[in-house]
């Protein structure tokens, strides 16, 4: 409820006790004259006198006066001789009109007091609720970053403000969220006086309108300043007002601080995850490479096992050598420096390049690709092939020996498919949203596979750097398909022999 | 010693097991391999090795959790092979019975050390109790509370003497700080390490010919104490 509509309704009210008290005093007379033929002037006087005090108490102090008047000219005209003319004869007439002028003054004065008491602590009562109704929005606000915003939003809406905003020091300069109908300016340069005053507001002009500047305390200190413009709100619910709005102000900074300390708890312990795989990852081949030298120098060994022991280090190099590699293309992801280079390329040689990548790991499975050979591909052959052999390593981690891997490459007129099905237990469920997370592995696997958990985030990485993407699904028929979708430019083979 | 002791390899890495195992076989021993926990299990309780090296990163039962069922069946030595800074799971590993560990990645001779070591102490348990030990130049008499080098006697407090004899009676042997604060304080001082580190400075004041530079009472980082029989540089 807004403040012209209740002073419309307050004159409204007042009209209506004047034509009240008029309608009395017409009443009265009437009786009296008519049907009850009262002649002693002090009852009607007395009569008259009551009306004016009823009116008085009511309404405001013109409606009391017009009664007065209207009474006392009744008076005169019908009770006091000589009855029916305006003279007044006797002086005590005189006496009668100015203590009805008396009563309806000191009546309405003291009516009018306590009618301004009741208002003021209606609308005290009303900033309470709306003052109690901000600070429960304020703890209910859980967004840090972007809480100051919604703050100035809440108190423009709780207190039904046309201009609200919340200034914050900031290094070299002010950080303001506004908020309100109504668009105002706010001078930097009077910002940083008004939060020096130690006490009390400051008015300051903003295109025109009066804006309050209020300083938000917390303790004695100011966080910022609250300005506010539209509705005229009390001194001390401005300073109530600062007061909620600086607890929210450092609520903000706080849940700020806190997510801050959360992101890098959680970047810890991504590094802690890393360290961890990684150092597992290089110590069994460190140990074996270890192992077989010093055996390689022993003199026990028979040609055969100076074979077998000098394969062994071959294998665990370029199995450390993968490793890196790994690292490598993962570093190389987060620092986002992967850069692309667009060639054409039949599909198949991406299959070739990706199988030879993958090398031992698919000694022991058979690998079939089913590759359509006739179109061309304008990708990133080197980033396309390796994402593929990683993920082809991850299929062949989980398919049991003797078992195929299976590479199907699709070209359609705006993307080249492919496609790595596996005869594993398949993804679980659960897992399949994660799977191309980091260090993401299987949550009930039986198996342990001695994978760096890095596979299939690179991929996705790898990928991600020239538009691709890559999903997983399971099945009908058991193992797990990836599919790996790049969107490429194809054409068939003929066109390209015309180019070169 | 009739035969060739048998050593049960526990490690589910193909590349571990086709590095050490021949190694173990030139050094004459008869080696078992196991890629699993079960397997293990299986091959501790029907080929009965003299000696079993376990890597507690096994596939499908936790390698603490193989040590204790090992160890709840026989009195069979158990080296844990496991990661540098997995102290945790060593410590657990060797309060659940193991005897010794390696960190991965292991000097070959640093495990064959620590297996000549862990057997030979299986054949003189078997030889009965003796009354008398030596450690490089100390002589520890367990009848008399004595102990000597050189043919001078060095005075140890009651505490002291207990601390020695026990790393003595586990020569080269590495005894968690549990497990020492059980034996010499009681079950309610293991978690009081302050005691043993008081105690061992003691100890080597008075056997260490440099004390910061200890040569019989070896500090495990992180883990516990042994008693070195021959010079750390000699290993």
């Amino acid at each position: 409820m807004d403040t012209p509509s209740r002073s419309r309704r307050a004159a409204t009210s007042d009209v209506l006790h004047a034509l009240g008290s008029l309608a009395a005093v017409a009443a009265v007379t009437v009786a009296y004259t008519r049907w009850l033929h009262v002649g002693n002037t002090t009852t009607v006087a007395l009569s008259f006198l009551l009306i004016v005090l009823v009116a008085a108490a009511t309404s405001h102090l013109w409606v009391a006066a017009l009664a007065s008047i209207v009474a006392m000219i009744s008076l005169n005209f019908f009770f006091l001789p000589p009855v029916g003319t305006l003279t007044i004869v006797d002086p005590q007439n005189w006496v009668a009109l100015l203590s009805f002028i008396a009563v309806s003054l000191v009546a309405s004065n003291l009516s009018s007091t306590a009618r301004a008491r009741r208002d003021e602590a209606l609308s005290r009562r009303d900033e309470v609720a709306r003052l109690f109704d901000l600070s429960r929005d304020i703890l209910l606000l859980t967004d840090s970053d972007e809480a100051f915003a919604p703050l100035a939003n809440l108190v423009a809406r709780r207190f039904a403000l046309d201009y609200v905003g919340i200034c914050l020091p900031q290094a070299g300069g002010w950080r303001v969220a506004e908020a309100g109908s109504l668009m105002l300016t706010l001078d930097r340069d009077q910002l940083a006086p008004a939060m020096a005053v130690a006490d009390g507001h400051q008015t300051v002009d903003a295109g025109g309108h009066a804006v309050e500047l209020v300083p938000l305390r917390f303790g004695t200190r100011a966080v910022g300043l609250l300005a506010v413009a539209g509705r005229a709100v009390e001194a001390g619910t401005l300073d109530a007002l600062g007061g909620i709005a600086a607890i929210a102000v450092e609520r903000a900074q706080f849940l700020e601080e806190r997510k801050a300390a959360e992101l890098s708890r959680r970047s810890e312990e991504l590094k802690s995850a890393l360290l961890a795989s990684i150092a597992h990852d290089l110590r069994t081949p460190l140990t074996a490479i270890r192992v077989a030298a010093t055996n390689l120098q022993a003199s026990w060994p028979n040609d055969e096992e100076r074979r077998e022991q000098s394969a062994l280090v071959v294998a665990e190099v370029e199995r450390l050598n993968r490793l890196f590699q790994n690292i490598l293309e993962m570093a190389r992801i987060d620092a986002g420096s992967i850069g692309t280079d667009l060639r054409w390329v039949y599909p198949s040689e991406i299959v070739e390049a990706a199988r030879e990548q993958v090398g031992r790991a698919l000694d022991r499975h058979t690998f079939a690709a089913d590759v359509e050979s006739d179109r061309l591909v304008r990708v990133d052959p080197r980033l396309t092939a390796s994402a593929l052999a990683h993920v082809i390593e991850n299929a062949a981690h989980y398919t049991p020996p003797g078992r195929p891997v299976e590479v199907d490459a699709v070209v359609a007129a705006d993307r080249l498919t492919l496609s790595v099905r596996d005869r594993g237990p398949g993804v679980p469920a659960q897992d399949l949203p994660h799977i191309f997370e980091r260090f993401y592995r299987g949550s009930a696997a039986t198996v342990r596979v001695s994978g760096t958990g890095m596979g299939l985030s690179i991929a996705r990485g790898l990928l991600a750097a020239e538009h691709g993407s890559i999903s997983a699904e399971n099945c009908p028929d058991g193992g797990a398909r990836f599919t790996i979708v790049v969107p490429a430019e194809t054409r068939a083979a003929a066109a390209v022999e015309q180019d070169t | 010693m009739t035969r060739a002791a048998r050593i049960l390899l526990v490690d589910d890495e193909v590349s571990i097991q086709r590095a050490v195992g021949p190694l173990l076989q030139s050094r004459g021993y008869e080696v078992e391999i196991a890629g699993t926990g079960r397997d293990a299990l299986r091959i501790a309780t029907e080929r009965r090795p003299e000696l079993i090296v376990l890597d507690l990163g096994l596939p499908d039962i936790e390698g603490t959790e193989v040590c204790r069922l090992i160890r709840s069946e026989s009195t069979v030595p158990i080296i844990v092979l496991s990661a540098r800074g997995a102290e945790a799971d060593k410590v657990s590993a060797l309060d659940l019975g193991a005897d010794d560990y390696v960190t991965k990645p292991f000097n070959p001779e640093e495990l064959l050390a620590r297996i000549r070591v862990a057997l030979r102490r299986v054949f003189s348990a078997e030889d009965g109790e003796v009354g008398r030990v030596q450690c490089g130049d100390l002589e520890i008499d367990y009848d008399r509370h004595r102990v000597m080098r050189a043919d001078e006697e060095i005075r140890l407090t009651p505490k002291e003497f207990d601390l020695l004899s026990l790393l003595a009676r586990n020569p080269d042997r590495v005894l968690t700080h549990r497990a020492i604060l059980k034996a010499v304080w009681g079950p309610n001082a293991v978690d009081q390490p302050e005691h043993l580190w008081v105690l061992v400075g003691q100890l080597r004041k008075k056997l260490e010919l440099d004390p910061s530079n200890p040569r019989y009472l070896i500090s495990e980082p992180w883990v516990g104490y042994r008693l070195a029989t021959t010079p750390p540089g000699t290993r």
